[in-house]
């Protein structure tokens, strides 16, 4: 049984204000282009726009979904909201300890979430864990958006992502106050929370403005009281669009250190990926996009309640496994895959990525289905990544065999089946064992903020080791990207 | 005698060495030229463009079968010059200041080149004064503008005021396509046309060529 909102909307005030207090997203940043804010409209009246009518069918129209970025109303109206609430991917586990006394933080900044953690300096013991959703999604799903919003409405994005992790910090403190707090994150994020200027990241050669390390105390970003005292600290950026999400991802999974080369792949909204181990490493981003995450996908969710997170052939047909058991009302990242790569095998896909005999969608459970464009977003999206790292394979001259150990990180790379991602071509056919390591960006964060003595040497041989490499300047990358979004 | 209904597969199936190897026989038999591309090649990639637009091909498909397409004009190019049979039209295409995407831009130049144009292709990060310069000594008849960032769109308005600059906006028509750009936004920074995909851009391109025949004649 699906639950309803109620609304009562503002004089003056449009809708979509109300319903991104509710949680609803705006994926491509609320102009009608994307369709992934549909909610549907139970009671009462939201006229039908142009952008609405583009983005969904007469049909849908029909049964009463609307864009929420264009909706305008004068009375109350009940609405089913079709996105859920997001899984976020937290990491307790344990790393090495350099006792001090009191506690400290690190923060996650990602471009879709967030998740702020309170440590136990002494033990090294996490004490408090909270997930959010970054409100800056509300103005644009990707990086590249972010920018565009900085750039027409400068300073919006920094006070809202200040504000934001002052009170999540805030909310976990209770009293415990934190000395220290350390930051990672995208190279957008870092700027965007810097204040920095993020308009030399708009245009080629796309070179940060200020990709270093940056300190601030709690104050001066004005959060809250309890937070005061704390010397806060942004991670370094690793070049390009990559940041030290990336590298603390290189610390958690100890590439760094790694005699064999080793790969990493971080596939959550800003793809990034690494491939080396302690006398070189090669990282470069790729514009996946939000496909993984189940965004530009029709009936696309994150992971969360009614999302059919897993696909299997019985020999009869599919079985689709839905989250919390209930009616399947959409499909998530891992679900995707695994669809694509059981239909590979049936036959229902062709190589080329084709629906067969003229099918116009994939039916899998219930009323949840692929369409064609669907499958289209998914060759993309995997074509990017695997184009990426192929490209970073030959950049470092590293035989495919050499590697020993492919590390997946993020709530995708948690919860996606290697064989799927195998089949598809996601991952690369190297024999080299896959390691799903959870939030690897939360890991390496609090590994450096528990060896306070070695943080700096570690950080600056990172720095000096690891060589950023730019795909959208590389004909190799354009030529391997249309090669790999063919299935193989 | 050649086969030419194979080398109409070979386009539409994107096999680029076998599309050759028909071109190569036909031109042995002295088959015309013109005959071939009109007759075979131009109704083949009409044939893959068609089938882009229903869904049936994607990307990938549509960049094989411009290879075969380039690889079957390949060795009638230097006939079709000696005969001084005139190309569709001149097109000066790239991606624009900013701006590294080139993918959709290649396409669309194979496609024009498939479609009879003769294409200058000046690559990506191209400045608004790059493409005066190329527009002035190469006399193209359309200069097609290519970008995938919302911000590096305004480099395709300042494209065209630097056309104006020079006096040149009224002798050139000028197309503008790319994930960002809309039709709107082309009425706005004042280009005489969009194109949604690689393959409406060729429709497009002589469309508006037979307009200027018209308005010249």
């Amino acid at each position: 049984m699906a639950e309803y909102v109620l609304l009562h909307p503002e004089p003056g005030k449009i809708l979509s204000d109300q319903l991104f207090a509710l949680g609803i997203e705006f994926p491509c940043g609320g102009c009608s282009a994307c369709g992934g804010c549909r909610v549907r409209l139970m009671s009462g009246t939201i006229p039908i726009t142009e952008g609405m009518r583009e983005a969904l069918s007469e049909e849908e129209l029909g049964e009463g979904w609307r864009l929420a970025c264009q909706a305008e109303t004068d009375g109350p109206v009940s609405l089913d909201i079709e996105q859920w609430s997001a899984s976020i991917l937290t990491d307790e586990s344990r790393v090495a300890v350099e006792p001090s006394e009191g506690y400290g933080a690190v923060i996650d900044l990602g471009t879709t979430t967030l998740v702020v953690e309170l440590v136990d300096l002494a033990t090294g013991s996490v004490a408090g864990v909270l997930p959010g959703l970054n409100p800056q999604g509300r103005h644009g799903s990707d990086v590249m958006s972010r920018i565009e919003f900085d750039l027409r409405e400068p300073g919006v994005l920094t006070s809202l992502i200040r504000r934001t992790l002052g009170a999540m910090l805030a909310e976990l403190v209770r009293g415990r106050k934190p000395r220290e707090v350390l930051i990672c994150g995208n190279t957008v994020m870092h700027h965007l929370f810097c204040g920095e200027s993020v308009e030399p990241l708009s245009h080629v050669p796309f070179r940060p403005s200020a990709p270093g390390e940056r300190r601030f105390l709690a104050e001066e970003l004005g959060w809250p009281e309890e937070t005061h005292g704390a010397a806060v600290t942004f991670l370094p950026c690793a070049g390009g669009f990559v940041g030290s999400d990336l590298l603390a991802g290189l610390i958690a999974c100890g590439m760094h250190q790694s005699e064999t080369p080793m790969a990493l792949m971080d596939l959550g909204t800003n793809g990034e990926i690494a491939l080396g181990g302690r006398n070189g490493i090669l990282c470069a981003s790729t514009a996946a996009g939000p496909a993984f995450e189940g965004g530009r996908i029709r009936m696309g969710m994150r992971a969360g309640d009614g999302a059919i997170d897993r696909v299997e052939h019985d020999g009869s047909g599919l079985v689709c496994h839905v989250i919390g058991g209930s009616a399947p009302r959409g499909i998530c990242g891992s679900g995707l895959v695994d669809a694509a790569a059981v239909s590979l095998e049936t036959g229902a896909i062709g190589a080329s990525g084709r629906l067969s005999n003229g099918a116009k969608s994939l039916s899998l459970a219930g009323a949840v289905s692929l369409s064609q464009a669907d499958i289209r977003e998914l060759q993309l999206a995997k074509g990017a990544v695997a184009a990426g790292m192929e490209v970073l394979r030959q950049e470092a001259g590293t035989e495919a065999p050499r590697v020993s150990s492919l590390h997946l990180a993020g709530a995708f790379g948690n919860y996606v089946r290697t064989g799927s991602a195998r089949r598809i071509g996601l991952l690369p056919r190297w024999e080299a064992p896959v390691n799903p390591i959870g939030n690897s960006a939360v890991r390496g964060s609090r590994t450096l903020l528990l060896s306070p003595s070695r943080r700096q040497s570690l950080l600056d041989d990172l720095l000096r080791i690891t060589r950023h490499v730019e795909l959208g300047a590389n004909p190799e990358f354009q030529e391997a990207f249309v090669e790999n979004m063919i299935f193989p | 005698m050649a086969d030419l209904a194979q080398l109409r597969d070979a386009i539409i199936n994107g096999n680029a060495k076998a599309a050759a190897a028909v071109v190569d026989a036909a031109i042995a038999e002295g088959a015309e030229p013109m005959a071939l591309i009109h007759g075979y090649m131009i109704p083949a990639m009409d044939e893959v463009g068609r089938r882009f637009e229903c869904e049936e091909y994607f990307v990938p498909e549509l960049l094989l079968s411009a290879r075969a397409m380039k690889a079957a004009l390949a060795p009638l190019r230097p006939l079709l010059t000696s005969s001084g049979v005139p190309p569709a039209g001149k097109v000066l295409i790239g991606t624009v200041k900013g701006d590294l995407h080139d993918i959709g831009k290649n396409l669309v130049s194979s496609l024009l080149e498939g479609g009879g144009f003769e294409v200058v292709d000046l690559g990506s990060d191209v400045s608004p004064r790059k493409f005066v310069e190329a527009a002035q000594s190469t006399g193209a008849d359309i200069i097609a503008l290519s970008a995938l960032l919302t911000v590096t769109m305004p480099s395709m308005k300042y494209t065209i005021e630097a056309l104006k600059e020079v006096g040149l906006r009224d002798k050139v028509k000028v197309i503008i396509g790319g994930a960002p750009v809309t039709q709107q936004y082309a009425d706005q920074i004042g280009a005489d046309g969009y194109s949604e995909n690689a393959t409406l851009a060729v429709a497009l391109a002589r469309r508006l060529m037979s307009g200027a025949r018209q308005a010249t004649a």
